[in-house]
Order: structure tokens, then sequence, then C-alpha cells
């Protein structure tokens, strides 16, 4: 296929695969003579050859271009009346009606009283400075980010055991030679489809073992001898990780020599998983034995031949023990002696499509650029310098997302709030209370291009720009950074989130410097990162252009890190730390399986993103899967009376959930699937707990008691 | 508020004491607990219910440690191995140990757990008091010792006699014969684990254990050992002798008869004990407020003759489990972290670990389908040529007991609803059903079904584009978008265009 001239190279907007592609302005497309798509003239997209997709889209890369020109764009900033009817006002005039909001927040109730939530789609550009607006232009520590829902058990587990959080220490085409992979709570044929090509040496050895309450399109790829597939009850994950370190132990797995050389720890995890025998794990996971004892079989051998992966994802993450379950799958990966070798070792898949940049330049509460800690004091003193202040400016930490939000409207709590590339109304446990604050503010800003459920609660809406109209920088799944390019023209009245920091930074007389040239503010993120852990001094605008590969960390003068820890992990001694983790009964916990309750487990579909603010605007998507389904086995769905596509009540303390159910046999009997794509009765949110995770923050998604009943017909 | 440490003793350092240790750490280390635990072997507490893996090899000693002496030690737990407590002396809150040290307590915990069950054969000595050791090529399997026994046995390829169909014979029978002994299982009664399952599932295991190539003896009445001169001129034992028929010759005997409460210092200090120490549901002996017991020792029965927990206590339950949960407990208890009483166990589940062999059971299960048992329902699956058994009881739909043999995943769900006590789905056979094929391969022949899902591309689109001429995967995928995410179906693209351009 010849490309056009005016055809740009970019990556797709949605999850962290970050597929490579090719969007093409309208006028000049070629014609698609029998593509599926609507007739109506947009840009087209084309799969582009690159080590992650290998041309693959899935779906919603395909249609991806619909948005560009959807008619429900938001063009012009919208300010809410007194009717609560949002209405256009110039720029300068939303502009000088935050600056103003700003300081009048600060001036009765502090600083902290100003917030600010971003997102993990953010480009890195917009993430770092977002941090930096946040706190030197609004002076405030009260930053977080939709983030804290993705990643952050894994990097905290990751942090503790590597000493550096990169989710694929490796590049993704590592995986293909692979014997063995052990993917824990992840379905990526429905997440990331393209993916599933690096699954295919292990399904040929037989080798892919798949975790989850669902037999789920990722879990058919183990069929017909390709792997096995492990069904779990919710929130048993640790148990049978621990079951599983236990086997590898006992039966003779365990990598002594690496154990010995790489790591610390051992002894007191040998001693702490000596109590979860193989039975044991069984009669708390229902999991058999057999295949518990299968599992570590495959990937010991895996190890010793083509080599063995230990993959985790939301599913076992999304815990108030998730980071000590991610823990526990390190733990396993150690013991086996994966990480850190050429062609074995564990990763977690990151979601969002800048889950891994989002997370290291300073939009965490705890966090300055670098990955560095906000509360190290020579951290502070080297990014103060960069940004030309004294550390005594830069706040502290600020608190995590569950908790930000949760103080919203509240006394001490937030008053006035940005909201960036985040739709939490929809997204954020405990939907009905997040909107609650929402409602409780002073005010409320948030930039979006469309009126998300989130943007519909907001006092003023700023339109900024898409994916295919900016430039910047995106860092994907595998830690490898990528050029995000502008195809096309954005609307007119549409603003880039640079453009508004610096703008709004001006006005509120802010110290150091705001770009709105993402060049310019890459340039400052590369010094402000020098000498983090995640280092991206090295990399520039023209090394991305030629197409080099670039793995952080990259210091200036380096190559990058395509592997990380082949030679030492990067805790001080250079050894990788094993900490002994058990479960324990946390009473904030919804305790499952009481009476006549279901467990729920909430998760994506491979038509939809995130809260479905953009995917339910694309009219292919949306008529694919237009409404919320709750997955139930016909057994459980029997003895309630509820047909197949009959209309139920998800229901427990915190809300109810209204909408089709939908008979399978691909789930547990005690388990019921819902999708948190959608918003209003169908908001799986309004059903998940603000309970959270005590070192990462992350809230309980994956384990909520509800009851199912059958909503009369009339 | 004084800052006087409380100092708490634990008698006994086998896995229960080592859980209440652990939990006790942090109070150890903030200096609110001053934390004595005494253990009779030299060897810190280690998984006992692993010690047949042990024994046949399957696992290594270092593997099975739950503790670490010298960690305790440096934490600042006083740890006393290779000795035990002679007497407790309760008026002056002291306990007096076998190596003549003398150690006060505020509060002392019992953990001393239980010993083998040594039968009345002519030729051992059934004494529970006796600290003499038994015969060699005799052994209980209780500690590393007696895993060297077996470990010894099974390297040599020995013939092992297990006498006792109980649970923890069977397992150790079963993982001498699959790591190459050659074992005899000898028990009375019709049939083996006779306390946990039913005679239909009798038969099925009995089945399963012969053809793993153990030799199953039942009814059996023995009556004594018969000890012969070795190589080295010692007396060790060389058959297990039967009132009636042959002696069943053999090189080790294992002992699998039950274990006995080791109360013995309890009752001597003139506490209350049945089978095993008295306590109420705080684990506090009947009459001593600073004296508790928990684990295999523990029997938990209450002053309050109404008590309907404790109406059918008739001994420790000898679980590992509920062992674990009293010991979290009663360590949050003694630091006053905790106010609620310890909840009562549910029954146990009983669960074989073997490989190859699945078992599992609790509950009411010897009553039959056609039985008139009030309120009882059995609803029962058993196809003895292949070795798979299933029973269920319920009472008002909700489980009441259970038997899987030979059906893995059946027996992991049922042991699931049991322990929460739910409610079996009415189709109790959808329960057996988990162990067949994990899919339904019949696939349905619907042009409309989704071939490629990451496209969302159905078959009769793929079909129409082979039609007008595509006629491989690549040119259908250009034209359909099928086949451009995962790859997953490529195979089946494949086969749609052949199909359409084969001879018709």
């Amino acid at each position: 296929m010849t490309v056009p001239s005016n055809a740009t190279d970019t990556h797709c907007p949605y999850c962290a695969l970050q597929c490579a592609m090719t969007v093409t302005p309208a006028a000049t497309g070629p014609a698609r003579a029998g593509a599926p798509t609507p007739a109506t003239p947009g840009p087209v997209i084309t799969g582009r050859d690159f080590p992650t997709n290998r041309g693959g889209l899935c779906r919603k890369g395909w249609t991806a271009a619909a948005l560009l020109g959807h008619p429900e764009r938001v063009t012009t900033p919208l300010l809410r009346g007194r009717d609560g009817i949002h209405r256009p006002v110039p720029w300068t005039l939303a502009l000088d009606l935050i600056a103003d909001q700003v300081q009048r927040t600060r001036a009765s109730h502090g600083p902290d009283a100003v917030g600010v939530f971003g997102g993990g789609g953010l480009t890195n550009e917009k993430a770092y400075q977002l941090g930096k607006f946040a706190r030197l232009a609004l002076g405030t520590s009260r930053i977080d980010y939709n983030g804290r829902f993705c990643m952050s058990s894994a990097a905290a587990a990751g942090n503790r055991a590597f000493g550096l959080d990169r989710g694929l220490p490796f590049p993704l085409e590592d995986l293909d030679r692979a014997d063995a992979v052990l993917l824990l709570g992840s379905n990526v044929a429905e997440t990331m489809p393209p993916f599933i090509q690096h699954l295919q040496g292990a399904r040929a050895a037989g080798g892919l073992v798949v975790v989850d309450p669902r037999r789920t399109a990722t879990a058919d790829f183990t069929a017909d001898g390709a792997g096995l597939h492990l069904a779990p009850v919710p929130a048993t994950d640790l148990v049978l990780l621990l079951g599983l370190s236990h086997i590898a132990i006992h039966d003779g797995f365990a990598d002594a020599g690496f154990v010995a050389s790489r790591t610390a720890g051992y002894q007191a995890v040998a001693r702490s998983v000596a109590q979860w025998w193989p039975e044991r794990v069984q009669s708390i996971t229902g999991v058999p034995v057999h295949l518990l004892r299968e599992t570590v079989r495959l990937l010991a051998q895996g190890a010793r031949g083509g080599g063995s992966y230990i993959l985790t994802g939301r599913g076992v993450e999304q815990h108030v023990d998730g980071t000590d379950t991610a823990t526990a799958a390190i733990n396993l990966a150690l013991i086996l002696g994966l990480p850190g070798s050429a062609n074995s070792g564990y990763g977690t898949l990151t979601g969002q499509g800048n889950g891994q940049g989002g997370r290291e330049h300073g939009q965490k509460a705890d966090q300055l650029p670098g990955y560095r800690k906000i509360t190290d004091p020579a951290a502070r003193k080297h990014v103060a310098k960069v940004w030309g202040v004294d550390p005594a400016l830069i706040p502290g930490p600020g608190l995590p997302a569950v908790e930000l939000l949760a103080s919203l409207g509240k006394p001490n709590g937030v008053r006035t709030f940005f909201i960036h590339g985040a739709n939490v109304a929809v997204s954020a446990p405990n939907a009905s209370q997040v909107l609650k604050g929402l409602r409780a503010l002073d005010f409320l800003v948030v930039c979006d291009f469309f009126m998300s459920e989130t943007a519909q609660e907001a006092d003023l809406v700023l339109p900024v720009l898409q994916w295919a109209e900016e430039e910047g920088t995106m860092t994907n799944l595998e830690g490898r950074v990528l050029r995000r390019r502008a195809a096309l023209t954005p609307p007119l009245g549409a603003r880039s989130e640079l453009w508004i920091m610096a703008e709004l930074a001006c006005r509120l007389n802010a110290p150091s410097v705001f770009s709105a040239d993402p060049e310019t503010v890459f340039t400052e993120l590369r010094a402000a990162s020098a000498g983090g852990l995640a280092d991206y001094s090295g990399i520039d605008y023209a090394l991305l252009d030629s197409g080099e590969p670039a793995y952080w960390p990259y210091p200036a003068g380096s190559t990058g890190t395509p592997r990380l820890f082949l030679d030492a992990f990067a805790h001080p001694d250079g050894r990788a730390v094993l900490t002994p983790v058990s479960p324990s009964a946390d009473p904030a916990r919804d305790p499952l399986f009481t009476g006549a309750t279901l467990a729920l487990v909430t998760g994506r579909l491979l038509e939809h993103y995130q809260s479905g603010a953009q995917t339910r605007r694309v009219a292919e998507l949306a008529g694919a899967v237009p409404r919320a389904q709750l997955l139930i086995h016909p057994l459980a769905a029997a003895s309630r009376g509820i047909s197949d596509g009959g209309m139920v009540t998800v229901a427990n303390t915190r809300g109810t959930v209204r909408c089709q159910a939908k008979h399978s046999t691909a789930i547990r009997s005690d388990t019921v699937f819902l999708p948190f794509h959608f918003a209003q009765d169908e908001n799986a949110n309004l059903l998940t707990s603000q309970a959270i995770d005590p070192i990462s923050g992350m809230p309980e998604f994956k384990a909520s008691a509800v009851t199912v009943t059958a909503l009369s017909q009339n | 508020m004084t800052n006087t440490p409380l100092h708490i003793v634990v008698v006994g350092y086998g896995p229960v004491a080592a859980r209440f240790v652990d939990q006790l750490l942090p109070a150890v280390r903030s200096g609110a607990v001053a934390l004595t635990v005494i253990g009779e072997e030299s060897a810190a507490a280690y998984n006992r219910v692993l010690v047949a893996d042990l024994g046949v090899g399957r696992t290594t000693a270092a593997a099975i440690a739950l503790s670490d002496a010298a960690e305790l030690v440096a934490a600042g737990v006083n740890v006393h191995l290779g000795t035990r407590v002679l007497r407790l002396d309760r008026a002056r809150q002291q306990v007096r140990l076998a190596d003549g040290t003398s150690l006060r307590y505020s509060k002392l915990v019992f953990a001393t757990g239980a010993r083998p069950v040594v039968p009345p054969l002519h030729g051992l000595n059934p004494d529970p008091a006796a600290r003499v050791a038994l015969p060699r090529g005799v052994t209980a399997l209780r500690d590393l010792a007696d895993a060297a026994q077996l470990s010894d046995a099974v390297d040599r390829k020995a013939k092992v006699v297990v006498l006792g169909g109980g649970i923890l014979g069977l397992e150790a029978a079963l993982a001498a014969q699959d790591e190459g002994a050659s074992v005899t299982v000898v028990h009375h009664g019709t049939h083996a684990l006779a306390r946990s399952i039913d005679a239909g599932a009798g038969h099925t295991l009995a089945a399963a254990l012969r053809s793993s190539g153990i030799t199953v003896i039942s009814n059996a009445r023995s009556v004594g050992v018969q000890l012969s001169p070795g190589h080295d001129g010692e007396l060790r034992f060389s058959a297990l002798l039967q009132e009636s028929g042959a002696p069943v010759e053999g090189d080790l005997l294992v002992l699998s008869c039950g274990v006995r409460p080791r109360v013995e210092v309890a009752a001597g200090a003139g506490l209350a004990t049945d089978r095993g120490i008295l306590v109420d549901h705080r684990l506090a002996a009947l009459h001593d407020p600073n004296v508790f017991a928990m684990g295999d020792c523990a029997q938990v029965r209450c002053l309050d003759s109404d008590c309907a927990d404790c109406a059918a206590s008739d001994g420790p339950l000898g679980l590992i489990g509920p062992g674990w949960r009293q010991a979290e407990w009663l360590a949050d208890f003694l630091t006053g972290s905790l106010a609620v009483p310890l909840p009562a166990e549910r029954a146990p589940v009983m669960m074989l670990k073997a490989r190859g062999v699945d078992v599992a059971a609790a509950g009411e299960v010897q009553a039959g389908p056609f039985d008139p048992v009030p309120g009882l329902s059995v609803s029962q699956w058993a196809d003895p040529e292949h070795g798979k058994y299933v029973k269920m009881s319920t009472r008002d739909g909700v489980l009441a007991g259970f038997i899987s043999v030979g059906m893995p995943r059946t027996g992991a769900e049922l042991t699931l609803l049991f322990e929460r006590g739910s409610e079996l789905p009415a189709d109790r056979s959808a329960l057996l059903r988990l162990d067949g094929p994990d899919r339904d391969t019949a696939a349905t022949a619907d042009p409309a079904r989704t071939v490629c899902r990451c496209a969302g591309v159905a078959e009769e689109t793929i079909t129409a584009a082979a039609a007008r001429g595509c006629s491989t995967v690549a040119e259908v995928s250009a034209v359909t978008r099928a086949g451009t995410g995962c790859g997953g179906c490529h195979g089946e693209l494949k086969e749609l265009i052949e199909k359409h351009f084969a001879p018709a």
C-alpha cells in the first residue's frame, strides 16, 4: 500500500500498547471500498508496522478517527449559568475567571483548597507540566491522577522488589520466544488485542496460563492444548500465588543459584509460604491442585528452555491487597529466577495510553519528575533548580486519588478543582459519593473534548485537543518513548492544555517558565528527569523521529535500556528484594458470599475504553455494544428467576445498577461481571467501594458483594 | 498506666505456637510483651502437615520451616529449644523446665499439640506417658526424626506397612508408593477414611489405591509386631501380626492410628481436661484466667450447659486451620486489640493430600438418596469403572455434607460451597459437569456469528469478501479488517476462504 504524502505516522489514542498507525486527512484519503466504516468522509486510519502491534489494530483503533470531527465535540469554553446550562464564553473571560477563582479560594481557604486531578492518557509533556503547574502556579500539594486506579499497586510492588517500576522491563517482542507465560488478571484479547500475537510461542509450547474468574477471550486462547485456564474465586489471587510459590519451593523448582546471588529475603518468604500447601490453597481458591502444580511445572520448564514470563494486570492489582498480590507474583518470579534474565521476567501490563509516562513525571501526589520522591531533599533540590525556584516553594506530598476525591467540598478539603483527561464521575469507585463531592465544590474546571459525565458537572469546561491534533510523547507499556504527531488541524476554539497552563500561570504570577510548545516542555522534562529513576535526558524529538527505539532510563550519552536488571536490580546492593506477604482479613473489604450475594468483578470490553466517554460516541462501537450487560452464570440466574436478556438490578449498600443480564457459562457461578464503560444507572462504579490498599492507595475494584434481582417487566 | 511488659510463656513450639509468636512480634518489639517460647524438639517450628512429604523426599526440611529461632531471638523473644515443661505451679504463676530453670508468667499458653497414639500391639509399649522410643523400624510419622526413617525406607524401595486407614496414613502410603516404596495399608473396618466417607466412596477409593500399586487389607485385626534381628544383629520390625491370616511382612511400620492431645502438664496442675485441655470461647482454661490453650491440645467446651457450640464438643478439632485462627485471635486478644470472642469453627472439610487420587469430604455423608432421614436430600453419582464418585447432602438446599472422589473440580467447588454454607444449584448435575471438557466444542453454524472479535467482523462479511474475489487472508483483511487485531482468527479466515473456493 502506498502511503499518501499527507499521511502522518502516530500512535493510537487509547491503551498502553500504543499501536502504531497512520492518519491521513479526509480529502485525499484512499477510497476504502468494502470497509465497514460509515461513508462520512473523515480522516483515514491504517495500521502501521511496529514491533508491538505489527500492523494490527483493534476495532477501537480502526474507528478512532470518528471522534475527531464528531458533532458533539466541545469547541469553545462553556460556562455553566445559574440555570445549570452551559453557554459559550470567550477564552480570555474563561481564563480570567479561573485565575480569580483560584486566588479567592487560596485567600480564604489556603493553597491546598485548590486541587488537580490528572490522567494517564495525557502526554508526557502535559503530565509533567500539570505537576509543575499544581505545585508552582497553584502552590498546592493536592494533585493526583487516575493512574492511582490503574498502575499504583504494581508500581509499589515493583519499586519494593526491584527498586524501580517500569511496566515491562523488557521489549514486548521478548515474549515471542517464551515457552510459558502466566497471565494473571489481564484480558489482553479484549483490552489490547494485537498483544495476543506475542503469546503465539507460549501457546505453541502449550505454556499459556491465564488466571481469571471468567473464561475470557484471553482464557479461550489456552484451549486445545495451548495452556491452562485457572478460575479462582474473586479476591483469592494472593493465596493462589502463595500456593504457586510453595509448590515451586517444595517441588524443587526454586533457582537456588539465582536466589543466592541476586536476591535478598528468600528465607523469610520460603517460611511464609510453607503454610500454603496446595490442598489448602485449593480449598480457598477453588483451583484444583493438579492445575496449580502444572502451572509451576510449565513455568519452571519454560525458564530452562525458551523462557518464562509472569505478567499481572488490573484483575489481581485492583484490590485492597493489590500491592501484596503483585508482590506475591514477583516473589514467585524471583524464586523461579525469571527477572533480570535475557529471556524471562516479570512485568505488569500498563493500561492507559500513557499510564507509564503518566506515573513518572510528577502528577502523582508523592512524586516529582523522573520518578523522584517528593519527600527526598536531593530530589526537591534538583527539580527546584531546573524550575529556577527555591526548593521550599515546592509543596510536600498530597493525597492519593481516592482520598483526594473524598475531600472534595469537605472542611479542609478541596474547593476549587481542575480535572484533566479523566472522567471521575464514572471511573472512580463509589461513583455516587464522587458525584456528591463534585457538586459540593465551589468551582470545578474540566478540560475535555466532550461533555463527559464529569464535564457536565463543571462550572467551566475548557475544550482541548485530541490525539491526532497535537505533538508530544507517550511512553508505552514497555517503557519505550514514542512520538505522537499532529496529523490534522484542531477545530477553531480548542486549545492545548500546555497553552492553558501557560496562560493561567501568567495570570497567577507563577514563578518559573510555562511553555505552550511541547518540544520546549519536553526539553525541560529531560532536564528535570536527569539522574532520576526514569531518566529521559538522552531522548529528544529528533531521536524519536529517526525511529530509533528509546527505552528509559536513557541518560544523556547512553543508548537507553531495552532490558533492565540484566546485571543488577535498582536497589543500592543490586539485589531484588523478596518480601513476605500474607492475606489479611481487611474489615473495609466486602465480606463475600454471605447469604445470596454474588461477587462482582468489573472490567473491560473490546469495543470500549475506560469510562466510555469516547467510545460510546463512536457509532460503530456503540452500535456493537450499546449498553452494559451483566454476565451471570445460568445457574445463578436460574435460582433468581433471571432470564437471558432480562433486566436486573445489581445492588449493594453503595448503589444500584439497572441493566440487562446475559447468561454465560464462562463465568464462575458465584461471580458476576459488569463492564465499567457505562454511565448513570449502568455505572459499575456505583457498586465498588472506596476501601483502599494501604500501600498504593488502589481502590477495591474487583471484589464487591452484590445482590442480583430480576426486574419485573412491567 | 504501667510500663511493665506482659510476660507471656508459650508451652510448645509447633505450627500453632509459631503463628502465635509471629502475631505477637510487633508487641514484643514495642516492649509491651515479654515472650518466652518453649519447644521440646531441637528444631524451631516446622509445618507438621508436610512431614510425610519430607519422608518421601518431596520436600526439604528447610522448605517446611515456619520459624527461624535466631530471628526471633534477635527480635527479643526468649526461645528455649530441646527442653520441656515438667510442672506448672499456678499459685506462683511459674513453670519448671526439665533443664532446671523456672519461669514466671503473667499469661501461660499451652500449645503442646498432640502425640501419636501407639496402639495396643504385642511388642509395643502403648503407655502414653512412656518416653521410651518405639522399636527400630516402627515410626509414628510425627516429627523430623520420623520423616528421616521413612525417607530411608523409600530410598531403599523398602516394603512399608501403614497401620491405620485414616487420612494421614493414606497420604503417607500414597506418597511412599509413588516415590518407589512398596506399600501395604492395613486397617480395620470395611474401608479407609471410614470417619469421613461412606461405603460407596470407600470402594471407589480402594480401587484407586490398588491401581496405584498399594495393597489394602481391610477388616484387619492387628495384634502385634514381629521383631527380627537385622544385619547388625539388632532387633527391628519385620512383620505386623494379624489375629487371623498371614503376618504382613515389611521393613518399616508406619503407625497412623490417630493422635492424643498432650494434656498431662495441665492435668497435673489441676486444670480441667477431657480429651483436651478444656477452655472457654476465649481459649481460657475453665478455672484459671491466666492460663490458655490453643491448637491440638485445646478443647473448646465452656461452662454454659446450654451452649449449642459446645454441646457436640468431643475433643480438639485436630486441624491446623482452626489452630492458626485460634493463635491469631489469642495473640490479638492478649495484647488487648480485640474484644469479639473467637467465632465458632465450621465443620471441617477433609481433603486427601495425594497426587492423582482426589478425595474431599465433609459433613453428613452416610445417608443414601433413598434413606428416610428427615430434612436431608441426597444426590449421588457413581462411576466406579472410572474411579468417580460424588455425593451431595443438603438441608433446605444448603450443602450439609459431600464426598467427591476422582472429580477434582467438582471437589474444589463443593469445598467452597460447604465452607460458605451456600445453597446448591437446583440442577445438582451442573457440579458434575465441571470436570467435563473446558468448553463446548460444538460450534454453531450461524452466518451472523462474529469470526474476528477484534474488528467485529461476521462470517457473512468474510464470505461476501471471498465472493468478490478475495482469495487470501491478507486480501480479506484489507477489505474487511478481519484478522487485523490479535490474529487469532487467521486459521478460521483461511478455512472460510478455502470453503468458498473449493470445487463444489
